[in-house]
């Protein structure tokens, strides 16, 4: 599966990405560097546990990542997310986390197809 | 310059985000890049470094401490006036960027971003600073530039005087250099005249003006060789009112300091101190002290130079006719400063550098600006700024002190370089009082005595010290630590940072402790000497005055035969047996001393019955050395039936001892009351 075929397959935004980052190899280099980021792991502890100020830090950082390698749709759940955190509203959260787990698979399902 | 360039500029990234940190390193991959997971890492690292770095590349929301807590530190501590700040963020809310720019951000990129926008916008960044930093080198040069065109003109303008003058083309230069080595003596006076360094040179500069009215004097009077008329000496004292006028004249630069400064010193330069001086016959502190240091040149300078009229005195030739009074009146303080720098006029002389002093200087620093053109000032005060921590980490090291400072926010310690090795600690440790390897260092009951002891300081008493142990069990060493708290002006409640050296007083003060030991201790038997005893024995009693406490004096029997008989060395091991006997039969905290000779004290506090102790002791003393039996005397006196007295304890305690050698000796005697009788008729008879 080539990069272009990845971004299909999870719904991202190619496009954007490359006229971002221009090379194709930078691209692919980060975005399998997604697969170690640790801040998908934070986000689900920290939620478990309560500790919400650590859980808008992961938050903001996975949105961050998505948004600039164009992972679209992780994106919009993530920062959806991240703007609860932010609000101190931590009634129902279990449903948009869900969908952040679901989009995480996603990416994850797609992005491991590259190696 | 080329040089310059290949230097990769140094570009700290400062974002939780590991994956954030690379792809901003990989789009800025021509530069030198640091990184930093969160603001205290950066501050760690900005403490480091700061003006070494070209730019902050910087995120906002991050653990420990955020974007905005970076910026503040940076503001606090100006690092942000010449390291500039590129933030990116995902926050895109204004007020989130109206409160970067107002913290001093140069630039904010929102995410997503574009590598190509990234890497203009920080390049730019770098070269928008790297000229403003040029700028301000210009303009300093400017300055220097400027300065030194002044002087040429003033120069060139005493030179005429001069010329005409047919004096030596130097005396405008030595009335310049003397006048401000007397200046710069002054001001380490006194605080009386408030001069600062820019008004000592700006004095200095005017000074070549002093004569210049003198271009207002006809020719043939200036230049008769012989003694004036009075009419002539009229004419020749409007000089000095004269280039006052002048000077006042030329109405554009009426509101330069240099102009009121050489107004005052044309016009002034001719009154004394005691008031027959002209034009006006000002006295005392009414001369501005502009005039008055200008004049105690110009006489000193006439008197050690050739003229038509006169030979060149010696230096100490003119001086000691100006502390005679014979050419002059002048500031009593004045004249102290020209005995003070004697020695320095006097270098100069020989030196010759009177003819050359200050153009030299002015030489020196222009030529050195014009072949090195591309070193801008600001790139000079980086050098030296770099020079003087090179020159403070050589010293620091070589004082083989380690000197450490703390500053509050946000809470770090940092160690001379010398001291972290030495400690074998980071040199900037972030948090201190939670750091581990600081607290095993200096161990716990350390630091907290040490913040006890910083707490206790005010803004008015702001030094700490103290010694304390440190190290592991087998090498356990004694320092010393001095350290001052720093407060702020607004806010006196409690200290903001605070600096200190720690120094290895091992040695001294195992040599105090000996000394000690040697001074309150018997050399021969390792027992209290007699005056320790009575301050410890006086001290005991005041701290517990409810206690009862026996006083007990004793000696050997027939000390002085075995002296006789088998010589002092055998003695003095006999005394050394029964104070290694009286150690081993009392407690710690008894205090025993041999007072003199063969006597001894014990003082020892008891519960029960005092009989029993003193039985033990007594028969533990009674032993044998050698062929010589050891027998004791010994008299008691008791705290309870005399009350906590040293003198009269110790007076009572000896009448028992000696009612116990009357009654045959090699026994104990308690005192009490029917002794008085005794010991009275006794002395009666004596």
């Amino acid at each position: 599966m080539n990069i272009k075929e990845c971004y299909q397959m999870m719904n991202g935004d190619y496009d954007g990405v490359i006229s971002r980052l221009i090379k194709e190899e930078r691209v692919k280099k980060f975005v399998l560097k997604f697969l170690d980021d640790p801040s998908y792991q934070l986000l689900c502890t920290s939620l478990e546990n309560c500790q919400y100020e650590e859980a808008f830090r992961a938050s903001h950082t996975i949105k961050g990542i998505c948004q600039n390698l164009g992972f679209t749709q992780l994106y919009f759940s993530s920062n959806e997310l991240t703007e609860k955190l932010r609000n101190h509203d931590y009634d129902n959260l279990d449903g948009l986390l869900e969908k952040v787990k679901e989009n995480y698979q996603e990416v994850i399902c797609a992005v491991e197809k590259l190696r | 310059m080329d040089n310059h360039l290949k230097i990769k500029k140094k570009i700290l990234i400062v974002d939780d985000s590991e994956m954030n940190r690379m792809i901003l390193s990989d789009i800025l991959e021509e530069f030198e890049i640091f990184e930093a997971k969160d603001g205290l890492e950066a501050i760690k690292i900005l403490q480091k470094m700061s003006r070494d770095l070209s730019l902050v590349l910087l995120d906002i929301v991050m653990p420990s401490m955020d974007g905005f807590g970076v910026l503040e530190v940076m503001n606090k501590r100006h690092w942000i006036e010449d390291v500039p700040v590129v933030m990116i963020s995902a926050e895109s809310s204004s007020s989130v960027i109206e409160k970067a720019y107002e913290l001093g951000v140069t630039d904010f990129i929102s995410r997503p971003f574009a590598s190509s926008i990234v890497y203009r916008r920080v390049n730019n960044t770098i070269m928008l600073y790297a000229k403003q930093k040029k700028l301000v080198g210009m303009v300093t040069d400017q300055i220097y530039e400027n300065e030194r065109r002044s002087r040429l003109m003033v120069a060139i303008l005493s030179h005429i005087v001069e010329f005409r003058n047919g004096e030596s083309g130097a005396h405008v230069l030595h009335v310049q250099v003397l006048t401000d080595l007397f200046l710069k003596r002054l001001v380490n006076k006194t605080n009386q005249y408030q001069l600062d360094t820019a008004q000592i040179s700006l004095i200095s500069m005017a000074s070549a003006l002093h004569d210049i009215g003198k271009i207002g004097i006809p020719d043939h009077i200036l230049n008769k060789p012989g003694k004036y008329t009075d009419e002539e000496f009229a004419i020749m004292k409007t000089h000095s009112d004269l280039g006052a006028k002048m000077l006042a004249e030329i109405t554009e630069y009426r509101d330069e300091e240099l102009m009121h400064r050489a107004i005052e010193i044309c016009h002034y330069h001719h009154e004394r101190y005691d008031g027959k001086g002209y034009p006006d016959g000002l006295k005392g502190e009414e001369i501005p002290i502009s005039a008055q240091v200008v004049s105690l040149a110009d006489v000193y300078d006439a008197l050690t130079s050739e003229r038509v009229y006169k030979k060149a005195f010696s230096h100490e030739k003119a001086i000691e006719m100006i502390l005679n009074g014979e050419c002059g009146a002048f500031n009593p303080l004045l004249l102290e400063c020209l005995k003070d720098v004697e020695d320095e006029m006097k270098n100069i002389r020989q030196g010759n550098a009177l003819h050359h002093g200050i153009d030299k200087e002015i030489t020196k620093i222009a030529d050195t600006l014009h072949h090195h053109e591309e070193l801008s000032s600001a790139d000079r005060a980086i050098e030296l700024l770099e020079y003087e921590r090179k020159k403070y980490e050589f010293f620091a090291a070589m004082s083989q002190e380690i000197q450490f400072e703390y500053i509050d926010k946000p809470p770090m310690l940092t160690f001379s370089r010398w001291g972290s090795e030495k400690l074998n600690l980071e040199e900037t440790i972030m948090n201190p009082m939670n750091d581990e390897k600081l607290i095993e260092c200096f161990g716990k009951e350390n630091l907290l005595k040490f913040i006890h002891e910083l707490n206790k300081t005010t803004k008015q008493k702001p030094v700490v010290q103290f010694e304390f142990e440190m190290g592991d069990n087998e090498h356990k060493r004694w320092k010393k630590v001095i350290a001052q708290t720093i407060w702020s002006s607004d806010d006196t409640s409690r200290y903001i940072k605070f600096f200190g050296k720690i120094m290895d007083v091992h040695e001294q003060y195992t040599e105090l402790t000996n000394l000690k030991q040697l001074s309150s201790h018997d050399g021969l038997t390792g027992l209290y000497n007699r005056q320790m005893a009575e301050h410890m024995i006086i001290e005991k009693m005041n701290m517990r005055p409810e206690s009862q406490f026996a006083f007990i004096t004793f000696d050997i029997d027939n000390f002085k035969c075995a002296n006789d008989q088998y010589g002092h060395m055998f003695g003095d091991k006999v005394l050394k047996q029964v104070s290694k006997n009286l150690l081993a039969s009392i407690r710690s905290d008894d205090i025993a001393a041999r007072v003199g000779g063969d006597e001894f004290v014990l003082f020892l506090e008891y519960k029960s019955s005092l009989e029993k102790i003193v039985d033990r002791i007594f028969n533990n003393l009674n032993t044998q050395y050698k062929d010589f039996q050891i027998s004791i005397s010994m008299g008691i006196a008791k705290s309870i039936d005399i009350g906590n007295d040293y003198q009269l304890l110790y007076h009572l305690a000896d009448c028992a001892l000696y009612t116990a050698k009357q009654s045959g000796k090699g026994c104990y005697c308690m005192y009490d009351e029917s002794m008085k009788d005794a010991l009275l008729e006794t002395a009666m008879e004596e």
